[in-house]
């Protein structure tokens, strides 16, 4: 990984990005309001599958209506991510944070995606149901604590040797 | 006392010293201040976007909100406590940046939107619920919202390249030393 990181900073693409110090700004910028959408797209599914919002509308519309928002926002930060993982190729590949975040972004996105194949296999069963069981809704609850990690672990890049130490690979020893 | 002088204060109160001193608080506060920014923004967009017959106008707006604010409250409560005390712990740099005074104007504006939307334009809106366009007045309160909160953001992210002691510089890693 060392390698590629070293690699990737020395391409054209990753100087331009450096030497352009508004990029980095704009694209974490972007990268936040993307973050939030997903998010909120997100939670309010959970919570529709907590009976806690959405009652008036069923839990396969309250997901017609957010999924396409998580996915959209989740593609703008895949692209986000990665103009910053080659305008900043040190910081960002040669850290616990970032992949741990990109540990927890497989088992979020895994966790989503099953559950969105569950539902459209179970259209009618979900149509009319109110309330889920109990098991969905620790399994909704689990998935979101998931995406709140993700998050977690996005911030900390930044601190990565301060907070994780020598789990760090840029704490020095 | 001017707010220098106060900024000072803050900045050498045992907060400020408790945060500024720590090598974990301010990160984990930072965390917490995205995770409530996350919170503030999604939850607001969805109901500006509402306003804008975005995706439709089908839903009822009330319903909408009523399901929402009290998430982005809880958010808003969240980011103002994580703020303040990432502001005291350098009050007197975040005093002198502009950016921050740019996000605090941004801040008061979307407000003060906020307000009139609820005062005035709002007075009115169980006749725009459901299935009915929003009014002029409500879709240009959700579009100045969006624009608001959007450079909110944006200001916020830059306080962090331009208040002088940048915390998210990339480290220097020596490759050869580490594989």
């Amino acid at each position: 990984m060392g390698d590629f990181a070293a690699w990737l900073a020395g391409t054209s693409l990753s100087n331009t990005i450096a030497e352009n110090l508004w990029v980095i700004p704009f694209v974490q910028s972007v990268h936040i309001v993307a973050l939030a959408v997903a998010f909120v797209s997100l939670l309010l599914i959970v919570l529709r599958i907590w009976g806690w919002a959405g009652q008036d509308i069923s839990l396969t519309a309250t997901t017609d209506r957010f999924a396409p928002w998580l996915w959209g926002a989740f593609a703008v930060l895949a692209l986000t991510g990665i103009v910053m993982v080659i305008g900043e190729p040190a910081r960002e590949l040669i850290s616990f944070s970032f992949w741990a975040k990109m540990v927890l972004i497989a088992i979020g996105v895994a966790a989503v995606f099953s559950f969105q194949r569950h539902l459209a296999r179970h259209k009618a069963t979900w149509e009319g149901t109110l309330v889920a069981q109990s098991s969905t809704k620790v399994l909704a609850g689990l998935t979101l604590l998931v995406w709140i990690g993700i998050i977690f672990m996005g911030r900390l890049i930044a601190w990565d040797a301060q907070i994780w130490g020598s789990l760090s690979p840029q704490s020095i020893p | 006392m001017d707010l220098y002088a106060i900024a000072q204060a803050i900045e050498n109160s045992a907060v400020g010293i408790t945060v500024r001193d720590s090598l974990y608080l301010l990160p984990i506060i930072n965390v917490f201040h995205v995770i409530a920014i996350a919170l503030v923004f999604g939850t607001i967009s969805v109901v500006d976007l509402r306003l804008l017959g975005v995706p439709s106008n089908s839903r009822s707006l009330k319903a909408i909100s009523h399901d929402l604010l009290k998430w982005t409250w809880l958010g808003f409560g969240l980011a103002v406590v994580t703020g303040s005390l990432m502001v005291a712990a350098n009050a007197t740099t975040f005093y002198s940046n502009n950016e921050f005074r740019l996000k605090l104007v941004a801040l008061a504006a979307a407000g003060v939107n906020m307000v009139i939307f609820e005062l005035l334009t709002a007075r009115n809106a169980h006749l725009w619920d459901k299935d009915v366009p929003v009014p002029f007045a409500g879709k240009l309160a959700g579009a100045l919202s969006l624009i608001f909160w959007i450079s909110v953001i944006f200001l916020g992210r830059w306080i962090g390249y331009t208040k002088g002691f940048n915390f998210d510089v990339p480290v220097d890693v020596d490759f050869d030393a580490l594989f």
